[in-house]
This record gives C-alpha cells, sequence and structure tokens, in this order.
C-alpha cells in the first residue's frame, strides 16, 4: 500500500518503505508459517511443560542425564558430520565436471544427479540391504575371492549409515556448488596462471574462495538433512545404533511422552539451526562480504 | 667452468643483434581436426608495440595463448629473451595477459587484485603495498584501490587489468582487444594512454584487435592474420601501398577490387576478362587463371565516358551506384558484379553534388596502381 506513494509520504517514514519484491515472498513464508513455524512452536513450548501442563525442564534435565541418549545425539551429530564431509568431498569436482561439460554430457550428469532422487529412499535403503546383507553380493564376492573368513557384517554399522546417507543426501552438495561454479568465469584461472600463480595458488586463492558460497549452502542442506534423517538409519542400522529422529519417534509412538519427544526435537532443531545460521554467516564474512 | 661461461656469453652476443626479443617458430595448434594456428612463424623486437589485426576466428586469442602458455603447442617453438618457453607451464613464463573481459578477481577488491601477482611470487607484504599504489598511480586508479572491482565502469576495470598485468614487470605483455568493450570515445583515449605507457615502461607488448583504425593508431607494425596463419607484417604504409595478398588488400582500408580470368600474357603485361570487359594490367600470370585485381581508391578517378583513354590508364565504365560524402572527401561507388567492388575517393564534397546515382560513369587509374593476386578456389 504505501510501498507505491510518492515520495513525500516515503521522506516522512522512510523505515516503513518495503521493497515491493519482498511481496513475492508473502505466499511462500505465509505457508511455512502456518505449516511450519506455529508447529515448530507449540513443540517448543510443549517442551518446557510437565504432563500436568505447568512450567517445567524436567525434560531436558531427563535427556540430559541419559548416557544412552548423549551417546545417540553424539552418533547422529558424528554420522551427520562424516556423511557431509564425503558428500562435499565427493561433490566438490562433481560440480566442476558437470559446469565444464557441455551438450548431452552435461543433461546425463545432471540426470544422473536427479534421478536417483525421484526412486525414494526407501526402495534404495532396501536394496543396499540386499547387496549389503551377510549372504548378500559384497560379502559372497568377497569370499569367493578368500578375502575374507567370515562375512563381513557390512549392515547395521556406523559406516554403512555414513556411506549410504551420503549417497542419498549428494545432490543436495552439487546443485548448490555447481549452481556458483557456473558462475564463475572461465577466464579466471587462467588469468590467474598467468599472472604466476601456480595450480595451488589458483585453487586456494581464486576457485575456493568463489565456489566457497555454494559450499557452504551445500553443507547446510547436507547437515540438516543428515542431522535429522529417520528412514535411512531404521532400514540400515535399525534400533541397535539409533539417531537422534528415532529417539524422537520412540518417544512419542511408544513412550507416549509428549515432552521428551519435544525436548529432543528442540535440541535437534537448535543443532541444525547453529549449522544453518553458521553457515549463511561465513558466506558473508569469510568471502569478505563480495560474494 | 669459466670456458663454458664465456662461451655462453660470447655465443648469446653473436645471437642477440639478429634474433628478435620474441620469436614464434612454427607453431601450430588443431583443436581436434580443426587446425586453428598453422605452422605459423611471428617475431617481435624488443621494446616493440605490434598490432596482431584479423576478423573474429582467424585465431588470434589463440596465438597469444600459445605465447603465454594457455594452450600448449602441438608443434613449434617460443622464445622469449633467448630462453626456449615452450615447455613451461604460463605461471613460469613471466608473460602477462590483459584479457578481453579483463577477468578481474571478484573477490578482490581493485588493491588486491593488481597485487595477486606478486603475492602470487611470494614477495613481502610491504613490498606488494608500495608496488601496488605505484602501478595504481600509473593508471591513475589510485583513489579506487579499496573499491571492490564490481563498482567500478568498463573503464576503470580496464585500467585495473592493464595495472594487474604491469605490475609483475613481464617478459612480455599480450593484450587481447583490451578495448573492444568500451565506447569510441574512451577507446581512443586508452589507446594513446597504454601507448605512452607501454613506451616509458619499455614494454614488448602485442596488442590483439580487428579494429583496423585501433592497430593503426596504437602499433608500428601490424601483423594481418587470417584463417590461422599470418598474411602479412609490416608497417601501416607497406600494408595499405603494397598488400602482400588479396585478403589483406580488403582487410586493411578500402579497395576497389575486380575478380577476372587472364586472356593473355606476354612481356610482363597481363590483359584480364573482367565484368567491365577487358584490361591491360602489369603482371605475370598464366592465360586462364583466375586473378583479383585491386586498386586503392584514392589512385581512381571518375571520368567522363566520353573522353579519349591516355594509353598509359586502365579505364573501366559502369553506372553510379552511390555516393558517399564524408566532408573532406566523397567515396563514388559503381555498380559491380558479385563480389566486385568498385570505389572512387575524390577529395572534397563537391563531387557529391555535381554527380547522380544512375549516371554513367568511367573509372581511370594508372595501369601501375593495378594490384594483382591469384584468386584462389576460395
Ligand atoms: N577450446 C577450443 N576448442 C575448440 N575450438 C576452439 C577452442 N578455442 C578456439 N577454438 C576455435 O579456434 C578458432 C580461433 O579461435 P580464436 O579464439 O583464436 O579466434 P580469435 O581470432 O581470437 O577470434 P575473436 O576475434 O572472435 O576473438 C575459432 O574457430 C574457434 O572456434
Ligand atoms: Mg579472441
Amino acid at each position: 500500500m504505501s510501498v507505491a506513494l510518492p515520495s513525500a509520504e516515503a521522506t516522512r517514514r522512510p523505515r516503513l518503505r518495503v521493497d515491493p519484491f519482498v511481496l513475492l515472498a508473502a505466499p511462500g513464508l505465509l505457508y511455512l508459517a502456518i505449516l511450519f513455524a506455529l508447529p515448530l512452536a507449540i513443540l517448543l513450548f510443549r517442551s518446557f511443560q510437565a504432563s500436568d501442563g505447568t512450567f517445567s525442564i524436567a525434560g531436558y534435565i531427563a535427556f540430559f542425564s541419559d548416557p544412552h541418549n548423549l551417546s545417540v545425539t553424539w552418533r547422529t551429530l558424528k554420522v551427520a558430520i562424516l556423511s557431509t564431509l564425503l558428500c562435499l568431498v565427493l561433490a566438490y569436482p562433481t560440480a566442476f565436471a558437470l559446469a565444464r561439460a557441455r551438450g548431452i554430457v552435461q543433461s546425463l550428469i545432471l540426470v544422473a544427479m536427479v534421478l536417483p532422487l525421484s526412486v525414494g529412499v526407501i526402495v534404495k535403503a532396501f536394496s543396499w540391504s540386499i547387496v549389503l546383507r551377510s549372504d548378500g553380493i559384497v560379502n559372497q564376492t568377497l569370499l569367493a575371492l578368500g578375502l575374507v573368513e567370515a562375512p563381513v557384517r557390512l549392515l547395521f554399522t556406523e559406516t554403512a549409515l555414513v556411506i549410504g546417507s551420503a549417497n542419498v543426501f549428494l545432490p543436495f552438495m552439487v546443485l548448490p556448488i555447481y549452481a556458483v561454479v557456473r558462475q564463475i568465469d572461465p577466464e579466471l584461472s587462467p588469468a590467474a596462471a598467468s599472472l604466476g600463480a601456480g595450480p595451488f595458488f589458483r585453487f586456494f586463492q581464486v576457485v575456493l574462495p568463489l565456489t566457497l558460497p555454494g559450499v557452504i549452502a551445500g553443507v547446510a542442506f547436507v547437515f540438516s538433512l543428515a542431522i535429522s534423517m529417520y528412514v535411512i538409519p531404521s532400514l540400515l542400522v535399525g534400533e541397535r545404533l539409533s539417531t537422534m529422529s528415532m529417539l524422537i519417534a520412540r518417544s512419542f509412538l511408544f513412550f507416549r511422552d509428549a515432552q521428551l519427544g519435544s525436548t529432543i526435537s528442540a535440541i535437534l532443531l537448535l543443532m541444525a539451526v547453529i549449522v544453518v545460521l553458521g553457515s549463511s554467516y561465513l558466506v558473508r564474512h569469510v568471502s569478505g562480504g563480495r560474494a | 667452468m669459466l670456458q663454458q661461461t664465456i662461451g655462453g656469453v660470447a655465443a648469446q652476443q653473436t645471437v642477440a643483434p639478429s634474433a628478435p626479443y620474441l620469436s614464434v617458430e612454427k607453431i601450430a595448434k588443431a583443436y581436434r581436426e580443426t587446425r586453428v594456428v598453422e605452422d605459423l612463424d611471428f617475431a617481435v623486437e624488443r621494446g616493440e608495440l605490434v598490432s596482431l589485426l584479423g576478423p573474429s576466428g582467424c585465431g588470434k586469442t589463440t596465438l597469444l595463448r600459445l605465447i603465454s602458455g594457455l594452450v600448449s603447442a602441438d608443434a613449434g617453438r617460443v622464445v622469449v629473451g633467448g630462453r626456449d618457453i615452450t615447455r613451461l607451464p604460463a605461471h613460469k613464463r613471466n608473460v602477462s595477459v590483459v584479457f578481453q573481459n579483463y577477468a578481474l578477481f571478484p573477490h578482490l577488491n581493485v588493491r588486491e587484485n593488481v597485487g595477486f601477482g606478486l603475492k602470487a611470487r611470494g614477495r613481502a607484504k610491504a613490498g606488494i603495498h608500495d608496488a601496488v599504489t605505484e602501478a595504481l598511480q600509473l593508471v591513475r586508479m589510485e583513489a579506487f584501490a579499496d573499491r571492490p572491482v564490481s563498482a567500478l565502469s568498463g573503464g576503470q576495470q580496464q585500467r585495473v587489468a592493464v595495472a594487474r598485468a604491469l605490475v609483475v614487470e613481464p617478459d612480455l605483455l599480450l593484450l587481447d582487444e583490451p578495448f573492444s568493450a568500451l565506447d569510441r570515445k574512451l577507446r581512443e583515449t586508452m589507446q594513446v594512454e597504454l601507448k605512452s605507457l607501454l613506451r616509458a615502461k619499455g614494454m614488448t607488448a602485442i596488442f590483439v584487435t580487428h579494429d583496423q583504425e585501433e592497430a593503426l593508431a596504437v602499433s608500428s607494425r601490424i601483423a594481418v592474420m587470417n584463417a590461422g596463419r599470418i598474411e602479412q607484417y609490416a608497417d601501416p604504409v607497406t600494408l595499405y601501398t603494397r598488400p602482400a595478398t588479396g585478403f589483406v588488400l580488403d582487410f586493411v582500408g578500402l579497395s576497389t577490387r575486380i575478380a577476372g580470368t587472364v586472356s593473355k600474357s606476354e612481356s610482363g603485361f597481363i590483359e584480364v576478362d573482367t565484368a567491365y570487359g577487358v584490361v591491360r594490367v602489369p603482371g605475370r600470370f598464366r592465360p586462364g587463371s583466375k586473378v583479383l585485381l585491386g586498386v586503392r581508391p584514392e589512385r581512381i578517378r571518375p571520368v567522363s565516358p566520353d573522353a579519349a583513354p591516355a594509353d598509359s590508364e586502365v579505364r573501366i565504365t559502369s553506372m553510379l551506384a552511390d555516393v558517399m560524402c564524408l566532408g573532406s572527401k566523397t567515396h563514388l561507388y559503381g555498380e559491380a558484379a558479385e563480389d566486385d567492388r568498385l570505389v572512387s575517393e575524390v577529395s572534397g564534397a563537391q563531387a557529391a553534388e555535381s554527380l547522380l546515382p544512375g549516371e554513367s560513369v568511367a573509372f581511370e587509374w594508372p595501369r601501375e596502381a593495378t594490384l594483382v593476386y591469384p584468386l584462389g578456389a576460395a
């Protein structure tokens, strides 16, 4: 309303002026507010509410005093970090290949990246269990080659969880990095070379700083997906090695303990928020505010 | 040991006076089957600024990249100051390049951009600061040192790119159409500035352009390039008055061009069948060969078709197609066959008033002003 008013109005109340383009985000924001922020607020509120409805931090105390919960938290964090790192290592060169490839090759890599997303996590996880179980093809091959004497446990390990989740999350790391690499002038590296910069100097002084925003966005994506994953660990490692999401589900569904469930949710959310906010802070400050 | 050193010095001294500072020998580059640069020879003297002039896609950028090491040669050698650098990677060649699109680093400010090369060479911070300040003063950009490069105009970015390339004191500076993105006025200013800057530094430089006026304005010698080869490498006057090939005739300056077939050849003269009748010009070609006749427009006079031609002149008649008054001179275009061009240049603007398109006109020029080139299958 006041956005389109002439300047007399605007100078009197300069702080109230809104960039009209911000309004374009309104529907999306409204949607998120109703379906995400509101329930989340209720959840947070309930984490501080005892069963009789009074304010209490008993949920948090209970959570942190149980060593099992702490080990689950630690494992969730560790798996999320390792999975994010694995994704980063695999995605970084892939993003460059994707950006430099032309025509059909580029389309093929893109399809190879995105298509697995449509397969669905459950199908994927089941197919891994077929391949990885003790009489699965991997173990049969290892046995046949005489590399191992007895079947190796591949399923139900943290390693399986890291590898499996990285597989699912890889596109979420590749695509943001690819989007940034695409924007980089391909003459910059030659320019640096002609100024006397060797390959390492070029990478650390030119390529890496310029791709950092994509890396950080990818890390934020994959980390928040990995820290909250539920289906993959349920199928790959089961109850034996729970993650926080599984704890949350169990609290709500089996124990009917809404406060504990809400508490774990709040802690999980806090960890994700720290990483996401930390990343966007890094984007703005590590790249000198010019990215 | 001593013997060797003396021998080395002596050898250098005997070679140096005759060998050019930069010499590119039989260099070749192909991308898959396309040969982009073919057995090309090129040389630049120390402190010289030469232009590389040619149409789009003729391989100018590729030649610069071969010299700077940004692409590797399939064959041939690059020698700078007696040092064979053919096998060295770009970052060890000490050859600076100013890129067509400037290629400034967007994450660095002006000062950091200019200091990049010195930092890559491991110079001390204080030394870098002083050298960068001096380089920025040289291009009159010291007031912008702390700006991000995205906040600069095209001309300012251009200056930063030049400062960045010069501050490392390269053995050779290569400029790839550095002013093509600038408007005409700014381009002319920058040409003058660059020329005096390079001269003051005694820098040896190659300037790529596809604009012949720019080549003439900037350099003492011009290499005209076409389809991966250098067609002629000479000073502007020679290029204009004695173009080595039909391509140079066409590409440098305006010219009348007439295709024809040699019908008779005797005692240093040929008779050529053209769309405007038979003309007799000096030349040695076998009867039956296809030739291209070229004449610079200021050698051609429009005359009345009725006047009797002198024996020393070539005359053809045509219809006046267009009259272009350019102020101090006027260009008269005759109706020409396809791929031919008939143009005469007369001084002053009166001709534009006295002659009307559609009138029949005769063009006359001295026989010895005719340039004759073989006309290949191309
Ligand atoms: N990396 C490459 N792969 C394949 N072909 C290439 C490559 N680089 C250049 N070419 C081809 O080589 C030829 C010469 O290119 P080059 O860039 O040297 O031309 P140029 O004279 O600089 O042209 P312009 O005036 O348009 O810049 C062109 O036909 C181009 O398509
Ligand atoms: Mg080019």
